[in-house]
Order: C-alpha cells, then sequence, then structure tokens
C-alpha cells in the first residue's frame, strides 16, 4: 500500500466524471435485476454503488472480449480503460489470466494491450449475495493483488489507497474536486473493523464448504455416481464458463486474408474435444459436467500458482439447471466423512 | 520461433508440389517465405485462407531448413479441402510448437519404432534425424502397418532405408492382396519376432489413438519401462499456445507440454486414447 488519503463520496464520483474525457470510465450501477458496470456517462452519479457485490459482467471480458479479430494491426492510440468497483474475487481472477497469457513465449498482445492500459480500482465488499465464498479460497473480501487503486466507501466518504505508480498517476488533479485527508490510525481500524465483519460474516455463512485443495482431493477421489446425479440437471449451456472470471477456453476462427478470430468457447460444448478422426473423450455430457471441476481445482491447482476457483458463485446464480457446485461438494465431502 | 509479436498470426508458404501417396494421404511439399527450422516430433499449425488451421507434424527432415513437408490424411473438414488444392497454391504455418522427441535418450541405445497410417508421417521426419546421426545409434527398427497394400505410404522411403546399415523396416496391412509379400496382420503383430534388447531399448508409438493403445499394451507386455515408451499424442491442438484449452490432458496442454509423451507421464489421466 503506497499511500491513502478521504475525500467527499461526492467529490470523488466528480472526480471519476471529470476523467471521462481522457478515459472510459466503467463503474458499478444497480439495473434491473443485478448490478453491472457501465460508463459513467451513462448513469447518474447516485445510481453508482460501491461496496456490494458484484457486477455480472466477469472482468475478463474487458481483457478479453467474447469475439475479436487477433490479427488485425494495432490502431495506433487506444483510449484507456478505468474499471472502478471491481470485487477483490475477480481481481484475484486475473492473476491465472495473467499466467496464461502474458508468460513468454506466447504473450497474447491483444491482451496484453488491453492490461496495460487499464487501471483497476477494486472496492471492498461490505455485503455478500447468497453464494459468495470468496474467503473459503483463501481470497479477502477486499483488494489485495492486481488493483492500482483500493476504494472503501464509508459514511459518504471515499477512502483511497494507492497500490501502483499507474494508479498515482490517475489520481493526479484530485484535489481540484476536494481537499484529500490523509488517513489516520482512526481510519485505517474503521476500514479494518469493516472489512474484518465482511470476512467474518462468510466464514460462518461457508464453515460445511470445503476448501480450495481439499475440493480438489475429493473431485479426484469421487466416484461417478455424483456426478452422474448432479449432470442430470446440466444442459450444456456453457453460461457457468460465459460468466466464470477464470474460464476463458476459446475457439479459433479463420476468416480470408488469412485473418484469425479468438472466440469465447466452452468444454461444456459438444465437440469441444473432438479430433479429425472423431475421438472425442469429452463426447459424454457427465464427463464434460465434471471436466470443468477437474480443469478448476485439480488440474489448473497443479500447473498455475493462481486460483482457477475464486469462490465468486457467478456459476450457481446463472445455472439455469438449478446446479449448485457446493451443495455438490459438501456432499462430496459428507460421503467422504460417512466412510 | 516466433516470427512476429502476434501468436495468432501465421506466415506463409507456398505449395511447391502435391504427393500422393495413397488414396486417403497427400504430402504437400510447401516453401515458406522465410528460412523455417523445427526439431523433430515438433508441430505446426496449417492454415488453408479462410477454410481453417490444423495440426500436423512435418514429414520432412528437421536438417531441411528451405522447404517443409506435411502429410496429410483427407479426414476432415480442413483437410478434406486441402486435398482439393494444387501446387502454386499459398499456406499459411504457424509454429513450429511443442516438445518434439528426445533423441538425447535414443543414443547408444536399440530405436524400436511403431507407426500406423498416417501416424508415418511424424515418424518419417524422425527417421531422417536418426539416418543422419546413425553412429551414436545401435540400431533402428521399423514396424509399419496399414489397411491394405495401397494404404502404405512413403514406399520410395521404406526402399530408401531398407538399404541402410543399422535399419530395418518390417510392414504388415490388415488386410493382404496377392501383391503383398510381407506380414498380415494388425501392426503390433510384428512385434511378436522382434530381435531386440528390450533392457537397452526404447520404443516410439505414432498412429491412430485404437493403434497406440494396443501398441503401447504390447511393448508393456514385452518388459518396456513405462519410461522409455514415447509417445505422439493426438488431441485437438487448435492455438498451439497452452491457452484455447481444447487439448487439455489432464494438467497437461498437450500443444506446449507434448505432443510427445513418455508412457509414464501421462498413463494415470483419464481417456488419454480417446
Amino acid at each position: 500500500m503506497k499511500s491513502g488519503f478521504h475525500i467527499s463520496l461526492m467529490g470523488w464520483n466528480k472526480f471519476l466524471r471529470d476523467q471521462e474525457e481522457e478515459y472510459n470510465i466503467y463503474v458499478p450501477v444497480k439495473k434491473d435485476v443485478a448490478i453491472d458496470y457501465d460508463l459513467i456517462n451513462n448513469c447518474s452519479l447516485p445510481s453508482i454503488i460501491y461496496n456490494t457485490p458484484k457486477p455480472v459482467t466477469p472482468l475478463k471480458l474487458f481483457f478479453l472480449p467474447v469475439k475479436e479479430n487477433v490479427t488485425l494491426e494495432s490502431t495506433g492510440s487506444v483510449r484507456k480503460n478505468v474499471i472502478v468497483g471491481t470485487p477483490a474475487c475477480d481481481l484475484a481472477a486475473l492473476g491465472i489470466l495473467d499466467e496464461m497469457y502474458l508468460t513468454p513465449p506466447f504473450i497474447d498482445s491483444y491482451y496484453k494491450m488491453r492490461r496495460d492500459n487499464t487501471i483497476l480500482i477494486g472496492t471492498d465488499c461490505y455485503d455478500l449475495l447468497e453464494h459468495c465464498h470468496c474467503t473459503t479460497y483463501g481470497i479477502k473480501p477486499y483488494p489485495t493483488q492486481n488493483h492500482d487503486i483500493s476504494l472503501s466507501v464509508i459514511d459518504e466518504r471515499a477512502y483511497i489507497h494507492i497500490n501502483t505508480d499507474k494508479g498515482e498517476a490517475f489520481l493526479e488533479g484530485v484535489n481540484k474536486v476536494d481537499e484529500p485527508v490523509g488517513l489516520n490510525e482512526e481510519d485505517v481500524e474503521l476500514i479494518h473493523s469493516k472489512r474484518q465483519h465482511t470476512r467474518d460474516r462468510l466464514d460462518k455463512k461457508n464453515v460445511q464448504l470445503p476448501g480450495y485443495k481439499e475440493t480438489g482431493e475429493l473431485i479426484k477421489d469421487s466416484d461417478d455416481a455424483i456426478w452422474e446425479k448432479y449432470a442430470k440437471a446440466c444442459v450444456s449451456c456453457g453460461a457457468c464458463t460465459a460468466i466464470c472470471p477464470t474460464c476463458t477456453c476459446f475457439l479459433m476462427i479463420d476468416r480470408p486474408g488469412f485473418e484469425k478470430i479468438r472466440q469465447l468457447d466452452a468444454c461444456q460444448y459438444p465437440g469441444f474435444a473432438r479430433i479429425a478422426a472423431g475421438e472425442d473423450h469429452l463426447k459424454d455430457l457427465t464427463d464434460r459436467f465434471k471436466n470443468r471441476y477437474l480443469c478448476k481445482y485439480v488440474w489448473k491447482a497443479e500447473k498455475f500458482d493462481s486460483i482457477a476457483c475464486t469462490g465468486c458463485g457467478r456459476c450457481i446464480e446463472t445455472c439455469i439447471g438449478g446446479i449448485d457446485k457446493n451443495e455438490l461438494f459438501m456432499e462430496l465431502a459428507s460421503i467422504v466423512e460417512a466412510e | 520461433m516466433i516470427t512476429d509479436d502476434n501468436i495468432y498470426k501465421p506466415f506463409r508458404v507456398k505449395v511447391e508440389s502435391i504427393v500422393d501417396e495413397s488414396p486417403l494421404i497427400k504430402t504437400f511439399v510447401l516453401r515458406p517465405e522465410h528460412d523455417f527450422s523445427f526439431k523433430t516430433g515438433e508441430f505446426i499449425e496449417l492454415t488453408l485462407d479462410g477454410i481453417g488451421e490444423a495440426p500436423f507434424t512435418p514429414s520432412s527432415s528437421p536438417l531441411e531448413h528451405e522447404k517443409i513437408e506435411v502429410t496429410v490424411m483427407k479426414t476432415g473438414y480442413v483437410t478434406d479441402r486441402l486435398h482439393a488444392i494444387e501446387a502454386g497454391e499459398v499456406l499459411g504455418i504457424r509454429g513450429p510448437f511443442g516438445r518434439g522427441y528426445p533423441l538425447d535418450k535414443f543414443y547408444g541405445k536399440e530405436v524400436v519404432i511403431l507407426g500406423g497410417g498416417c501416424g508415418f508421417a511424424p515418424i518419417r521426419s524422425l527417421m531422417y534425424n536418426l539416418i543422419a546421426e546413425k553412429d551414436k545409434l545401435k540400431k533402428v527398427i521399423l514396424c509399419y502397418g496399414a489397411k491394405t497394400p495401397e494404404d502404405c505410404i512413403y514406399k520410395p522411403f521404406v526402399l530408401e532405408i531398407r538399404k541402410i546399415d543399422k535399419f530395418k523396416v518390417y510392414r504388415s496391412v490388415d488386410h493382404a492382396d496377392e501383391t503383398w509379400e510381407e506380414k498380415e496382420g494388425v501392426v503390433t503383430v510384428l512385434l511378436d519376432d522382434l530381435d531386440v534388447d528390450i533392457q537397452n531399448s526404447v520404443a516410439v508409438v505414432c498412429g491412430p489413438p485404437v493403434m497406440m493403445k494396443f501398441g503401447t499394451m504390447k511393448l508393456l507386455e514385452l518388459g518396456y519401462k513405462e519410461e522409455n515408451i514415447y509417445l505422439s499424442m493426438e488431441k485437438n491442438m487448435s492455438c498451439a499456445l497452452g491457452k484455447c484449452g481444447h487439448c487439455m490432458m489432464g494438467d497437461y496442454f498437450v500443444c506446449k507440454d507434448g505432443p510427445v509423451f513418455s508412457y509414464d507421464e501421462i498413463k494415470d489421466y483419464p481417456n488419454i486414447w480417446m
């Protein structure tokens, strides 16, 4: 944490809107059914909601659009994005994306360009949704990684922590809207207690849910029966992967002129693993259903340093079959316990 | 070797000639717009403009830098259309990618190579390399199987290597005809009377998944150690960069961590032969 200050919430929002000339400023806004990001010039300042989980759109889509031509030359100057109000689960999800897309020798220049040109303003969660379970997987419900600035809004004051030089540069001129007040011990304690309160609530709510590594072990040792049971409600729609902040599997599509399109794909779709001669180890729906959890909790857990499930709970919220993976894992845990 | 900052962008190659190897298999002789090198067993992504891209392991010698040969079986959307093109066409290449054959582990050994159908393609490239390094090898035995005599590919190449000291080629076909003077039966029958010191031997298997499975089982039965059996795995390598996820096999991206694996590296993963 480099340094911090607080200003009035009104002043902060005004500051953000003033930056619209230079940046695309995305803020979390209450929509009909949920919170989602919108450009700040599309919404009224009071409709911006901070410290509340969580925008429907997973952060990955700002860096890996659903469909993108990845062979066109860069168009030169790029307008920078500022994404405000990102919860810690989504910030944590960038870890594995960075490992996959920024590790030499195969650096995805499109992903890198967007990462370089984005300023991330993460926020604490002071509330939780039904399926939030970040703390179960070791993630704190406030920004600890991958953010440039962190924001805590308490009693109409915006408490700002600067985490990177990029963040510091963005905040230049913030004193024009309101006089920043340096953080004292009391402020730090206030923020800490709010954060701790959310952690306690999450820990208590998910006390029976197995942790990340433990879930991997449970999956490895599991019998087919439980997967067959839960897969009965799965229709291979792929919504869980589309909304997941760490699922980024894609399809390469060819266009004339040797152009390539990178389009979001999913292991849940039939044919995902099929090879030309016809063999397909994910032909069976139950195998595809289980594959997603093997991938997240076993294989990627072994391959990457960063976590492949951040406990955001979006896949549970979005599933039209009503499949709750946490119910599945608790059932697996109880089977093991009974044995 | 990525020639551009953009990992998705292919470079151009001109189809110099096309060789009919069998009714379903053709070899495309390609001349890249600049020198191109690969290690044997590594693969490339070949683009047919506007149609699609598919992974192939070159069948030419890795010691040749000015042209590259790719042997293609007509078996899917891209390969059907590749078979319809003519010399002069311009294709795209990305690569080379992945981990090829660990030649240093073959030195001082007797090398047994089991190939089936179009699986001869990567093996031919390997053979060129082994011929060049034959002083470092005890002997090389190639066992090759195809469905019928007319499905056997690289007939002139087989005649050539049969003349080379230390090299032997045995062939079988599932269904023989009156012209066939070699074995009849699935390719694993060739392993039955092999003159080889298994303790000082490594095996290479490349072919259709079902043949790889039974070939590997047979080699294990004969006493080969799991770590001495090298397999060219076939999965849906789409981006070839360890990103798109299509070729994941357990915690391996076959495109990046393979496509060549020793059997002990992959034996515990589900559905490796599918």
